[in-house]
């Protein structure tokens, strides 16, 4: 948790007498519209490091997943969110599914799991789930439920942070009358136009850190 | 779990299919799911008037149901009316209670609920069909689905169970009132102003109690709109009959043109609906109303300041300067322009200080005070800067013609001086410091650099003063073979400064920050030797070993802070095995969460190793006998959280405290989810006043 901090950390120094001085600076650790996205490391279920500066220079949708949550459920048993990633996926959009569940606690999964899982689900993301067991990915974007939503622009800007859509219900039924925000966020920004909604109340069950 | 809650699922979305699909023909008076009864709170018969009516959520204990703003997750319960013989109007939600969720808060309700809704029948029966969903939560969650219908018969005459009735007025009596209806009359509570900076992170909401004198607890208050403020308890500040909010934004999130609030005394809640949120100018309304004016703000810096001149970290520097007025070349004019050039570079680096903090606030990051002595070069630079006056003080080396130029009374000295007082004042944050600088980071950029050169003002002030009216700097005494025995004298508080920043190196980079500091020492002193001892070559070895000595010294300090963990942690995980035995437990939100929840009282000491004040308060009060042994009396959960290298969650607590440096200790007393915050310069009496009050 550290390590990740102090790379961040960039010393300014001033030379002033024989006195050294030095301001460190840092981001406040939670993922805001308008900022720079906070860096990660994660292994995914197969295995592979994945880390925010793999993609620098490409669009980045990040959703908090718990296949025990009933509103990951609502837009899982739906095919929801596999729309949406085969949708965006198919544009060059990459999309990274992360499990910040702690072992022991619900939606935890170990790789072997998380495969099936991802066979199960359908998964159509850009790599198997991302494993954050620690919550230390989880912690620094500030994800506080599943399914929370992050998209970040190819300068690593967020430009989106909150729920999947303006309907808080758990019912299914819902969705097709449900404005989407992640999807008119990145077909906002696909046209070249300013995002609409940049933030909203994620709904949904709270990560199990 | 999982199991149970998918049959659950799957057989409330079964009875929901079933209900949408046939129509009220399946409903029942009745819903269930898991944790969950609701069933219908209505008159036996109803009049041809407007009758409150209810559904009431049995839950089991540990679950809960949500308010119409369910916080950071959860979700309110929906209620969706297909039929009425009459006219049915909003729902009527109850005044609900913060409900901490692990890392997460709600805003819901502990046991039963009724939600209210008015109907008017329009017929000879009542008929309402409804479909309803919610959600139940303990830690994880289950929604849950149903319909109901009910038909009562309407005649002349209400009448209910008086069992049910005092039910419904039970919960109609916490239903908050529109303010509109009750005007001035019911609330004693005047709104005098809701602020948002549109680039902060934080919204003010500022109530005038009207009654200074009245010992009462500040009301509660809850945010309507969960997509612009998060749940979180605001932060809370009474100053005289003014109450100041902060809460919390939800990142990123717009600021609406208005807002709106429920504000409750404990008994009696009131909605304020649309509150129009002055941008920008968060001050602005406070500085008119009341609350903390810029000029006592103002005042506050300016007194911070000049009792910074008496802080052990900035004595000596300045005793350094005042060894260079009252030496032999010290003449009255000079003084004055001395004086004059001091608090020159005290009020430059202050206002650059200040910029700088304008300028990150800006970029949207955060920065404490004292920040300086976090940075291992730093403290590396300065443990050799004070050595090295400390080794001339004693007499091992003349500094008239070298550093002493710098700190001493050249032209760009007593300049020099200054920029040296503000850095090495900074750890030593005085009372009023905190404050100041907590509302500095709050302020328009005007104001948060008006309190910066007001804290160079008060540190430079007495100085100024000294040099500008010599009539008391002539009641010192004359100069003579006394000044040697006092710069001798004042060399020790110089060693002391040394051995201070030896520990912080340590407490920064781990053991090897000691070795390092002090081969550093070592090879100065041999230098000097070298260059005292004049054989042919001795200079330039001297200067060489001095050069390798710096960039190994330096280097060193510097790739162990950046590799960080590696020895920083480490120290830090020692610090917090040892902590833990004395009770002191690390600085974990969720912990101090589960605690709070528990009414556990909860102490917390925001401190870090570069803290002077911070460990004099830890060592004389707070690690006293007397003081530990009151928090063990009292089952206080205690939480050291130690900023030495700049955690961003403490910061981020800390600033939900309002306040951006060490120490701050703030006490939750059991079941009270608003901290009281502690003096910066903390007595035992303190302490025990809080038990006493308690009590």
């Amino acid at each position: 948790m550290t390590q990740g901090k102090s790379g961040k950390r960039s010393i300014r120094k001033w030379l002033g007498g024989s006195v050294l001085l030095a301001l460190p600076m840092w981001a406040l650790a939670v993922a805001v519209p308008g900022e720079k996205a906070p860096a990660f490391t994660e292994v995914d279920a197969a295995g592979e490091t994945r880390s925010l500066e793999d993609y620098a220079g490409q669009w980045l949708v990040l959703e908090w997943f718990n296949k025990d949550c009933p509103y990951v459920r609502k837009h899982y048993g739906s095919g929801n969110m596999q729309a949406l990633q085969k949708k965006y996926t198919d544009k060059d959009i990459n999309w990274l599914t992360v499990i910040s569940s702690a072992k022991g606690k619900q939606g935890y999964l170990e790789p072997a799991q998380a495969l099936d899982v991802a066979e199960s689900h359908n998964l159509n993301a850009s790599a198997p789930f991302l494993l954050d067991a620690d919550g230390s990915m989880g912690r620094a974007y500030g994800a506080k439920t599943t399914p929370h939503m992050f998209i970040i622009n190819p300068e690593g800007v967020v430009v989106y942070a909150g729920a999947i859509d303006d309907n808080d219900s758990a019912n299914p039924a819902v969705i097709p009358d449900s404005n989407n925000f992640v999807a008119a966020a990145l077909d906002a920004s696909l046209a070249g136009k300013a995002v609409g909604t940049a933030s909203s109340r994620a709904y949904g069950c709270s990560v199990k850190y | 779990m999982s199991h149970k809650s998918l049959i659950g699922i799957v057989v409330a979305v079964f009875l929901w299919a079933l209900t949408c699909g046939s129509g009220a023909v399946a409903a029942q008076e009745t819903a269930q799911g898991d944790h969950v009864q609701v069933r219908w709170l209505a008159p036996e018969q109803f009049e041809s008037g407007r009758e409150t009516i209810g559904f009431y959520f049995e839950v089991d204990p540990g679950w809960h149901v949500y308010w119409r703003n369910a916080g950071d997750s959860g979700a309110a319960p929906r209620f969706d009316f297909v039929a009425a013989s009459g006219e049915v109007g909003d729902i009527q939600w109850p005044l609900p209670v913060r409900l901490p969720i692990e890392h997460l808060t709600n805003l819901g309700y502990e046991g039963n609920v009724v939600y209210l809704f008015p109907v008017t029948p329009d017929a000879s029966r009542m008929e309402i069909v409804v479909n309803l969903e919610w959600l139940v939560c303990k830690v994880d969650c289950i929604p849950g689905y149903g319909s109901m219908s009910l038909s009562r018969p309407v005649a002349d005459a209400v009448q209910w169970s008086p069992g049910e009735r005092a039910l419904r007025d039970r919960f109609a009596a916490r239903v908050p009132q529109p303010l509109a209806v009750q005007d001035s009359s019911s609330m004693s509570w005047r709104v005098a102003g809701v602020s948002a900076a549109p680039e902060g992170d934080s919204l003010q909401l500022v109530i005038d109690t009207g009654d200074a004198e009245a010992e009462f607890s500040p009301p509660e208050v809850f945010p309507l709109d969960g997509g612009f403020l998060t749940a979180k308890a605001p932060q809370v500040e009474k100053t005289g009959d003014v109450v100041r909010y902060t809460f919390q934004r939800v990142p990123g999130a717009v600021v609406p043109p208005s807002t709106g609030f429920v504000i409750s005394d404990g008994s009696s809640a009131w909605q304020l609906d649309e509150l129009e949120i002055q941008a920008a100018a968060a001050s602005e309304p406070l500085a008119s109303g009341s609350g903390q004016p810029l000029w006592l703000l103002l005042l506050a810096a300016i007194a911070g300041g000049a009792i910074l001149n008496l802080m052990p970290c900035v004595f000596p520097v300045l005793s350094i300067k005042l060894l260079g007025l009252i030496g032999p070349q010290g003449e009255a004019s000079g003084r004055l322009h001395e004086g004059l050039r001091y608090a020159a570079g005290v009020l430059v680096t202050f206002a650059a200080l200040g910029a700088l903090l304008l300028i990150l606030r800006a970029g949207g990051a955060a920065i404490g005070w004292g920040f300086q002595l976090q940075s291992a070069p730093v403290v590396l630079g300065l443990i050799l800067l004070f050595w090295v006056m400390a080794l001339s003080f004693s007499g091992l080396y003349e500094f008239g013609h070298h550093l002493m130029n710098l700190a001493g009374r050249s032209r760009g000295g007593a300049f020099a001086t200054g920029v040296l007082a503000v850095f090495v004042a900074a750890p030593c944050t005085g009372p009023f410091m905190g404050a100041a600088l907590g509302a500095a980071t709050l302020l328009p950029a005007y104001g948060a650099m008006a309190i910066f050169l007001g804290l160079g003002v008060g540190l430079a002030l007495p100085f100024v003063l000294l040099c500008a009216f010599p009539a008391l700097l002539n009641r010192l005494p004359a100069p003579g073979q006394w000044m040697e025995t006092l710069r001798q004298l004042l060399a020790f508080p110089l060693y002391a400064t040394v051995i201070w920043l030896l520990w912080v190196l340590g407490r920064l980079v781990g053991e090897s920050g000691w070795l390092i500091g002090t081969l550093l020492m070592l090879a100065v002193v041999f230098a000097f030797w070298l260059g005292r001892h004049g054989f042919r070559g001795s200079r330039w070895i001297a200067w060489g070993l001095v050069l390798a000595a710096l960039v190994a010294s330096f280097g060193a300090a510097h790739r162990l802070q950046a590799s960080g963990s590696g020895s920083g942690s480490g120290q830090g995980a020692q610090g917090a095995a040892a902590q833990s035995a004395a009770g002191w437990r690390p600085y974990d939100r969720n912990a101090i969460g589960q605690a709070l929840a528990r009414g556990q009282g909860v102490f917390i000491d925001y401190t870090a190793a570069w803290c002077i004040t911070c460990q004099v308060n830890k060592k004389l009060v707070l690690e006293s006998e007397g003081v530990e042994a009151l928090f063990r009396a009292h089952d206080v959960y205690l939480v050291r959280a130690d900023w030495t290298d700049q955690d961003p969650e403490i910061t981020r607590a800390l600033a939900e405290l309002g306040r951006n440096s060490v120490p701050v200790y703030a006490w939750y007393a059991p079941g009270e989810r608003t901290p009281v915050l502690l003096p910066q310069i903390l007595q035992a009496d303190m302490i025990e006043a809080l038990f006493a009050a308690g009590k």
